[in-house]
């Protein structure tokens, strides 16, 4: 009996392998995970999108909740969304959360918190941002996270699905990346800053739905964003750049009506690369590490609808893509590399799981 | 010969509804992206309210056939025994289109038409509906014949046509994308007989179409429904003999050949009921 179990998991091993990679489960029955950061190589946390924050160790497998967190609005697609650790966490056990919620005046919209991971209990907690971004239900928020070199924060704000022409207007941060210090104030160089008519956190817009964002180590900065039906983007992102959404893009309406017959615009960005059909694109990473050495220096895109990775990487030529990890066959939420290098991917659901990526040649 | 005339009131109203309700989407978007300075042009215009009605309209058709269905037999029988007025098919149209469309923004929790994003819009929608109402019960006011059914049902085959038509001639490179052509990147004796083989493709069978619901003969619907089954069997042989890869739209050229050529023997068979 014992031998056929042992079988049993090896071929489950083997029809999850891809070439030399083997995925391990380390938790699984995750509550509509979204996001995870590492606390250090063998303890990572993550948030749940109905508003739980976990730890789990990866040696063992234990579980532990997050106390504190904030209510959020969990419908539709809001909820807890992203989870980032401060670039100084070591010291100041700060983290940062984006979530949906209703505002004082029970306006849903985005929100950015600040807070300290004190025993397992979040503690000092600040709402540092609340996007002008009001919308009846929380849908196409973006929510992701990253920091700049000079310490600034960067945050996603979607398009709210609805206000799709806002994007286009700098009055709102419907479809826009917007910059903003740690403490919530506005840096005194970003882009609309001196604009009467915009919003200062406004960074960059005419976005839609952004849930890849990675701040290079030369401070390049590449997001990616779901399109309608086809026209998901791959974007080099700049300081005061429209990048076009809703009036020119590559993808359709769900309706199947035309959102706009343009592609192309002057003062309107391309993309450097676009899917049509839609991946729906769900988190991106830089793979830097040496323990996968196929994914080294590749930007790596997990997908809902194609169910597997992208592995983009960017050379003189073009831009390379691959599939990886079909065999998963699992809608895959979010990905991250912990500082030793070892790969991790969430997949997204009601019993998500948190999935390792095992390199069998080592 | 007398048929029944409900049922087909219903695919006839549905399709003035549809005409009507696919353009308030189409222009809210125009009327937008011309207020963001986009250049906006008679063709670019005219792509998009093509492009809707092939795409969006079809769709459409769909929820309004079935809305119209139900509210039109609720209808029906409220002017039966409670209450015998002319604007009830009308006013049950206007109020079914409203609901759907409260329903459908309810279910996905947002506003999938954009032309329903506004108060004019959601005004403009329900009046597309009264009239749609409007039309059925004058299709309904008087006993129809069968003629009248193959008249109805040629004209939604070629409205089925006739967005692919205006598309190839209008937007041909757009239409050229949907069927899997990067045109820029055909040499330009290929781009030349794309555009013309497709278009007089459609134009033709389009045409025919048109010529079966005006003069009632059946050689016309036999025509289009023999190239499109060909066009399918061609599909098929493509696919398992020449192994070009799966082409699902053999479904769809299958259905535009079956059904004219059904018509076509509707046709014949009243003939004959007559003799």
């Amino acid at each position: 009996m014992i031998i056929k179990y042992i079988s049993l998991f090896f071929i489950f091993l083997a029809n999850l392998s891809f070439a030399n990679y083997q995925f391990e489960t380390i938790a699984s029955n995750l509550d509509d995970p979204w996001s995870f950061d590492f606390l250090n190589n063998d303890k990572i946390i993550f948030t749940e999108q109905p508003g739980k924050i976990k730890i789990i160790t990866v040696s063992s497998g234990e579980i532990s909740e997050v106390s504190g967190v904030p209510k959020v609005q969990y419908a539709s697609q809001g909820g807890l969304s992203e989870i980032v650790l401060d670039p100084d966490f070591e010291k100041n056990n700060t983290l940062y959360l984006s979530y949906s919620a209703l505002n004082e005046n029970g306006k849903s919209t985005l929100f950015l918190m600040s807070a300290e991971l004190n025993n397992n209990s979040l503690v000092n907690k600040k709402i540092i941002f609340e996007a002008v971004a009001y919308r009846r239900v929380p849908i196409h928020l973006g929510a992701k996270i990253d920091f700049l070199s000079d310490g600034t924060i960067l945050l996603t704000s979607g398009d709210g699905f609805d206000f799709k022409e806002k994007a286009q207007n700098l009055d709102n941060h419907f479809g826009k990346i917007l910059r903003i210090n740690k403490d919530g104030s506005i840096p005194s160089d970003n882009p609309f800053v001196r604009n009467e008519n915009a919003l200062p956190e406004i960074y960059s817009y005419g976005h839609r739905n952004m849930q890849g964002l990675v701040v290079m180590g030369d401070g390049k900065i590449y997001e990616h964003e779901h399109g309608p039906r086809g026209g998901d983007e791959f974007n080099l992102v700049e300081a005061g750049k429209n990048f076009g959404w809703p009036a020119i893009t590559y993808g359709i309406d769900y309706s199947g009506a035309v959102i706009s017959p343009f592609t192309k615009m002057d003062g309107m960005e391309q993309p450097l690369k676009y899917w049509v059909p839609s991946i729906a694109p769900s988190d991106m990473i830089y793979y830097e590490g040496d323990l996968y050495p196929d994914l080294k220096n590749s930007f790596l895109i997990t997908a809902l609808v194609s169910r597997d990775v992208r592995k983009l990487r960017i050379s003189e030529n073009g831009i390379s893509e691959e599939s990886l990890f079909k065999e998963l066959k699992s809608r895959l939420r979010s990905i991250g590399a912990s500082p030793k290098g070892e790969i991790y991917l969430l997949t997204d659901g009601r019993r998500g799981k948190l999935l390792k990526l095992v390199n069998t040649e080592q | 010969m007398t048929l029944a005339k409900y049922p087909f009131g219903v695919l006839v109203a549905a399709l003035l509804t549809v005409a009507l309700t696919t353009p308030i989407s189409s222009f809210a978007n125009i009327y937008w992206l011309s207020s963001m300075n986009m250049p906006m042009s008679f063709v670019s215009a005219l792509e998009i309210i093509l492009f809707d009605f092939q795409r969006l309209g079809i769709l459409l058709y769909g929820v309004i056939i079935v809305e119209f269905a139900v509210a039109f037999s609720i209808a029906a029988l409220i002017k039966k025994y409670f209450f015998n007025n002319k604007y009830i098919y009308p006013l049950a149209g206007a109020f079914i289109t409203g609901f759907t469309l409260f329903v459908i923004v309810e279910l996905n929790q947002t506003e999938i038409l954009s032309g329903n994003r506004t108060i004019l819009g959601k005004t403009l929608h329900c009046l597309a509906g009264f009239i749609g109402g409007y039309f059925f019960a004058w299709l309904v006011g008087k006993e129809r014949r069968l003629s009248f059914a193959i008249r109805s049902l040629g004209i939604i085959y070629a409205y089925l046509l006739m967005g692919l038509v205006l598309n190839w001639i209008f937007t041909p490179i757009n239409a050229a994308a949907n069927f899997g052509f990067v045109f820029n990147e055909l040499a330009p004796n290929a781009q030349n007989a794309l555009l013309r083989d497709f278009s007089s493709f459609f134009l033709a069978t389009f045409l025919f179409s048109i010529l079966g619901v005006i003069t009632l003969n059946p050689v016309w619907f036999f025509s289009a429904g023999i190239v499109y089954l060909f066009a399918g069997i061609f599909n098929l042989v493509g696919i398992y003999v020449y192994l070009t890869g799966f082409n699902q739209i053999f479904i769809g050229e299958f259905f535009l050949g079956i059904f004219p050529i059904i018509l076509g023997y509707l046709i014949i068979y009243s003939n004959k009921k007559s003799d």
